[in-house]
């Protein structure tokens, strides 16, 4: 699924740490994905308006992010605010980094361009903990039929656990699953490992039977 | 004991290696800058007479001449760093780094050569040596992975030992040679520590964030 189509899972809510960006592409589309200092995830094309750096090797400052380029701000609505080498100018506001809507739900952050997608709802969840997100080099498709999965987000049974698998379309041969526990019960850890170990073995699995194909 | 001197090449990673530990130990040492590209000193007679072996970087003190990135981080941990925080004694603690240490001379290796390959013009097959660094940095998030889960931020013990400072540069490097840190997000976070360390420097390539 790609970002106009609806809402993407593009990384866990763990996995991006207050005052962090970190890269990620939706069906060849670049993100930049990316928490302020005050908690707030944000989605935006990777992409500097100046000359075109990836924005997610840059740095978070407060609510601006900074490009790693030529130090270009831009502040939470992805106007650019400051420009290093013209300290005093009053940045025109056509300076401006194209965004996605965002949401985190179920211990994930989810973006779109559809102004109309509704937010997948698997129901009220409590007690969430991440396992993880695992890059597969197979199409989203072979991910979800393995799984058996309806759409891009599916409540599985696995081991006696209840889990949510939502599935992020990379490139056309890879993908990305989000996998988070639900009903955790205090200190999960062991069923987080158990869980991590097998999207590991599902990767293998997945990864060996497209190279037979 | 006289000063270490470290013969290095700026743009190298394994001489990154040294200099991060040696930044960190805060200890004192003389450079001795080697042309690897395009002079190739490395693989010439005067550097050739210190190490057979044509590698970078090396290390020379008091008569000893060392080669091997892990070898010259293992010496200078001992030399160093009487406490062993770098390289713990116990047996529990130290066989991991020195796994790890093994791996970044092996697995990495890929790693270093799709470097040097893609900078340097440096032999090598760039889409077979990316698609090994690729299967060395998955090994090494999927140890993060669960390393988290149980509150640990390092690859070893409950601190920054050799194995994190051997394995940090070519994942942090790995932008130059065309992987990007996308799918492995246990070592974005690792990355981050290791950046917080007291001591840590960059070299050309991991950007200083100001
Ligand atoms: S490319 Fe981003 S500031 Fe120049």
């Amino acid at each position: 699924m790609r970002l106009e189509e609806g809402w993407v899972p593009v990384a866990l809510s763990s996995s991006i740490e207050a005052g962090t960006s970190a890269g990620a592409v939706v069906a060849g589309s670049e993100i930049v994905v990316w928490r302020d200092t005050g908690g707030t995830a944000h989605v935006w094309e990777d992409r500097c308006p100046h000359r075109g750096m990836r924005l997610s090797f840059g740095f978070v400052r407060g609510d601006h992010i900074a490009c790693l380029y030529h130090g270009w701000q831009y502040d939470a609505a992805g106007q650019c605010r400051y420009i290093p080498a013209h300290p005093n100018l009053d940045v025109p506001q056509t300076i401006k980094v194209p965004l996605y809507r965002v949401a985190e739900r179920y211990g994930i952050v989810w973006a779109t361009a559809s102004a109309q997608a509704l937010l997948p709802d698997v129901g009220a969840q409590t007690d969430i903990a991440p396992v993880r997100s695992v890059t597969i080099d197979c199409p989203a498709a072979a991910v979800r039929a393995e799984l058996g999965l309806e759409g891009p987000i599916s409540v599985i049974t696995l081991d006696g656990d209840r889990l949510l698998a939502a599935v992020q379309t990379v490139a056309p041969a890879r993908s990305c699953l989000h996998l988070v526990l639900l009903d955790a019960a205090p200190g999960p850890v062991a069923r987080q490992k158990h869980h991590a170990r097998w999207a590991q073995a599902l990767r293998f699995r997945l990864e060996t039977a497209s190279e037979v194909a | 004991m006289a000063q270490p001197t470290l013969y290095q090449y700026e743009l190298d990673e394994a001489s990154y290696r040294v200099r991060l530990l040696l930044s960190m130990l805060r200890c004192d040492y003389e450079t001795v800058a080697v042309d690897m590209f395009p002079g190739q000193e490395h693989v010439k007679p005067a550097m050739l007479a210190l190490n057979p072996q044509g590698t970078l970087p090396v290390l020379t003190q008091d008569g000893l001449v060392l080669h091997g990135t892990a070898a010259i981080l293992m010496y200078l941990a001992r030399a160093y760093d009487p406490a062993g925080r770098f390289l713990p004694e116990a047996p529990a603690v130290f066989g991991p780094v020195v796994t790890w240490l093994g791996f970044s001379e092996t697995a990495l290796a890929p790693a270093l050569q799709a470097r040097l390959a893609a900078m340097f013009a440096a032999p090598g097959d760039a889409d077979a040596l990316r698609a090994r660094a690729r299967a060395a940095f998955r090994t090494m998030d999927d140890h993060m992975t669960m390393r988290h889960f149980d509150g640990q931020d390092w690859f070893c013990g409950d601190g920054a030992t050799l194995a994190d400072i051997a394995l940090f540069p070519a994942f942090a490097l790995s932008r130059d040679y065309g992987i990007d840190h996308d799918a492995f997000p246990a070592l974005r976070r690792w990355i981050r520590r290791v950046r917080a360390l007291d001591g840590f420097i960059t070299m050309p390539g991991i950007p200083d964030y100001h």
